[in-house]
């Protein structure tokens, strides 16, 4: 049988098997032996008695069905892919124990006072979380358990408590590090840390214009955001830029004196000298007197321009947010400082997470064991999805699948940009109604191969692409996509997420209709990746 | 109030039975070379050669005159006596699924055991950062015994989530058709599911079983686990076993009323983050 109606034929039984209800997994490692037998033995489909025959089933137990077994084998056997299930872990770690809560209102206190503080409040601290972990969900619900109460008693507006909570609570597959980046480096073979340190830009961009609307719309409207009562053992404006100042300069003290140990640790442990590959970043001699010279200032800061007492004050009020800046400077620091690859990176971040629940007093059995059977649940879900679209894809370009298409859609000669803008809807639409597993797993493998062969100076309008930043680029375009796709109607998971812990009174249609302005501005932050592809190559 | 689960006996039981079956899988070659004796002279040393340097305990007599020694033995035996006790004290947790059948049973302690796994591969990828970067002296099997445990891991998780009914499928359409289209469409499913099992074993047992399996091969690497021996019979056991599940499935709900499926998180799991912010 040729490519194009396997093809044809594959593409309308998926729509089936997946209209039905099958999951979406097990849909697609049947959809692989259906493949491989019209690709091999055509004659079987149309008589079941031929069995046997074949070039597939003429030999039992070996010939071309093996691959589908190599296939599956070769995915669990990915070290990378361990990263998931470690993630996970932390991720429900971190929702169980109150970090968050404390979080929230360490930051709280610096904002209370400004116009639409709580919604900036809720924006920063969805930055914070996604930061530590790449999973949405816990933290929208999260959110909307501890921000959307305090912002509806306060007579926010409705739709606009309700689409900052979503819109932010969605970052965490933007900034990294992020489950989806994860699983579109694993499949597409681009490299992981490029692919997260590709979509800081994007990422921070798309939250600082979450944050720039909330000011806009609040200064426009205020009676969209009233400010709460003022507070009578709140400090003065001026005294509380001191404190938070002071809060800072405890901060950094504590930072350097980290990176001053640690360097010195390098150095005189002789692992600096016995190192003859790559020098550990920040961890060479050179950077001792920096670090030395940062912890005294920010000690002369803390004792004697804002003083002791201050600075104690200030310590008291921040103090909640060191657990979260610290899971951060494990995580990222581990991927970034050279230390660690991405897999050991989720380990330490869950051990660190777990760590100061027990230090804070919430550690124990319990919630190790709750949190290892919500992480079981979601891991088994999640990696068979991508056995069986793993097996698919084998099965599909054996049949010179990715090939043929890659040649119709290039050989059409259609404008660049239109090619791309079409993968773009078709994303957009696909995102309404799938998870973003199954479209990173079934669609990513069609569409990279075509924008990979397209016309690179045609990519953008403003700057030019490397050929090799062209899959990073796409990754970080479908991240994007897949921001959009969280809030979507009809079935934008943010909506249900947060649907689960709203008060009755606010509907699903409530819900999407505070999205909208939301949905906007990803769009806006989507054409920005578009126009102006570089951007993603800022810090590469 | 649903009785809560994790107490101390449903921790040690799945970690007993982990203990007991990576000792007999680690000696696997042993009951090879002693009850499935090769023909070829030179396969016989070749896996002889592989059992006598992994062998943890080589001043043991064999019994039966061979290599199995009596701690492989009772690892052998103590297995599935570990698993049926396991079944049995099982309770499913107020979030889960609890089935009916006694495969359900074995379906949820096997999530029981992998989630033990999950738990060893996390402390083990630790202990090695903890050597490397630290101690500075890595250890040559923390990676790929890391590697190992996790891909049982994955495997295994599909099987408890297909146990739990939580792999993901879109529900657009089959919310709104009468319940015996619903049956019809599980029907389908579960036939397709049932025939990717039939294909993909009858499609190379030989190879899993014979080349890899039998022949011991190894992962190729300092520390050598036997990785692609292990891994890829266990990839078509646990694939026939979650079809079998399928089935058990589509049995099991035939006569339940039908349900509206939304992406809302569970009442357990909000629950839970009601109290880690402190509104109970």
């Amino acid at each position: 049988m040729d490519i194009g109606t396997i093809s044809l034929i594959l593409m309308l039984a998926l729509i089936v098997l997946l209209a039905i209800g099958m999951p979406l997994g097990f849909a697609s490692a049947s959809l692989a032996v259906l493949v491989l037998v019209m690709k091999f033995e055509p004659a079987l489909l149309l008589n079941p008695f031929t069995f046997g025959d074949g070039i597939l089933t003429g030999r039992p137990g070996t010939g071309p069905l093996y691959i589908l077994a190599q296939k599956i084998y070769g995915l669990l056997t990915d070290y990378v892919l361990i990263s998931i299930p470690l993630f996970i872990f932390m991720a429900s770690l971190l929702e169980r124990s109150g970090i968050a809560k404390d979080m929230y209102s360490s930051l709280n206190v610096w904002l209370s006072r400004s116009r639409g503080g709580i919604a900036i409040v809720t924006s920063i601290m969805a930055v914070i979380m996604a930061a530590m972990s790449g999973i949405i969900g816990g933290e929208v619900v999260l959110l909307g358990l501890i921000a959307l109460p305090q912002m509806l008693r306060l007579g926010y507006n409705q739709n606009l408590a309700i689409g900052v909570i979503c819109a932010s609570g969605s970052l965490g597959t933007m900034i990294p590090p992020s489950i989806v980046l994860i699983i579109y480096g694993l499949i597409t073979e681009t490299s992981i840390k490029a692919l997260f340190t590709a979509s800081f830009i994007p990422g921070f961009m798309l939250a600082s214009m979450i944050i720039l609307y909330i000011i806009v719309r609040t200064r426009l409207r205020p009676e969209d955001a009233p400010l709460p009562e003022p507070d009578p053992s709140d400090p003065e404006p001026i005294e509380k830029r001191k404190l938070f100042c002071a809060f800072l300069s405890i901060v950094v003290a504590g930072f350097s004196t980290a990176l001053f140990i640690r360097a010195a640790f390098f150095e005189f442990s002789g692992s600096n000298a016995a190192n003859d590959g790559e020098p550990a970043r920040l961890g060479t001699i050179e950077y001792l007197p920096w670090f030395a010279g940062i912890t005294i200032a920010a000690l002369f800061l803390i004792f004697v321009v804002f003083g002791k007492e201050r600075s104690r004050i200030s310590w008291h009020m921040g103090k909640g947010l060191v657990a979260p800046i610290v899971v951060i400077g494990v995580v990222l620091g581990s991927i970034y400082g050279g230390i660690t690859g991405i897999t050991e990176a989720a380990g330490m971040g869950a051990f660190a997470v777990l760590i100061i629940a027990f230090l804070r007093g919430e550690g124990s059995f319990e919630l190790v064991w709750d949190s290892l059977m919500r992480t079981l649940k979601s891991t088994g879900t999640i990696i068979w999805v991508t056995i069986g679209a793993a097996s698919l894809a084998g099965a599909y370009t054996i049949a010179g699948g990715p090939q043929y298409v890659a040649d119709l859609i290039v050989g059409k000669e259609l404008p660049t940009m239109l090619v791309i803008l079409m993968m773009m809807l078709i994303l957009l639409f696909m995102g309404a109604f799938m998870d973003w597993v199954g479209i990173v797993l079934l669609i990513i493998p069609v569409f990279l191969p075509i924008v990979l062969r397209l016309p690179i100076e045609e990519i953008g309008f403003i700057g030019q692409l490397e050929p090799s930043q062209v899959a990073i680029w796409f990754g970080v375009l479908f991240c994007m996509n897949m921001q959009v796709s969280f809030l979507s109607p009809p079935f934008g998971p943010a909506a249900f997420y947060l649907k689960s812990v709203a008060p009755p009174h606010i509907s699903l249609t409530d819900i999407f209709k505070g999205f909208l302005p939301f949905i906007g501005i990803q769009l806006v932050a989507l054409s920005i990746l578009l126009i102006w592809p570089n951007i993603i190559a800022i810090l590469l | 109030m649903q009785k809560t689960t994790g107490g101390i006996v449903e921790w040690l039981i799945p970690l007993a039975f982990v203990a007991a079956a990576s000792w007999w899988i680690w000696h696997l070659p042993a009951f090879l070379l002693d009850w499935l004796p090769y023909d070829s002279e030179s396969l016989r040393g070749q896996v002889e050669a592989i059992y006598l340097r992994s062998d943890i305990t080589p001043n043991m007599p064999g019994i039966f005159g061979g290599h199995i020694d009596i701690f492989d033995l009772a690892a052998l035996v103590l297995t599935p006596i570990l698993a049926v006790i396991g079944a049995r004290s099982v309770r499913a947790a107020a979030m889960e699924y609890e089935g009916a059948s006694a495969i359900d049973r074995v379906s949820l302690f096997i999530g029981r055991v992998t989630m033990m796994m999950i738990a060893v591969m996390t402390m083990v990828m630790l202990y090695e950062v903890f050597m490397r970067y630290i101690v500075e002296k890595p250890t040559e099997w923390a990676n790929e015994m890391t590697l190992w445990f996790a891909s049982f891991v994955f495997l295994m998780a599909g099987l408890y989530a297909m146990q739990q009914r939580c792999h993901i499928r879109i529900f657009l359409l089959y919310d709104v058709v009468p319940r015996w289209l619903q049956r019809v469409f599980d029907c389908i499913s579960t036939i397709l599911i049932v025939l990717f099992a039939f294909f993909l074993v009858y499609g190379s047992y030989k190879q899993v079983f014979v080349n890899k399996l039998y022949k011991w091969e190894l992962y190729g690497s300092a520390f050598n686990p036997p990785i692609p021996a292990t891994l890829q019979p266990m990839v078509l056991i646990v694939i026939s076993l979650v079809a079998l599940q399928a089935v058990l499935n589509l049995i099991a709900d035939w006569n339940k009323e039908p349900e509206i499926h939304t992406d809302e998180p569970d009442e357990e799991e909000i629950q839970m983050l009601k109290r880690a912010v402190g509104q109970d």
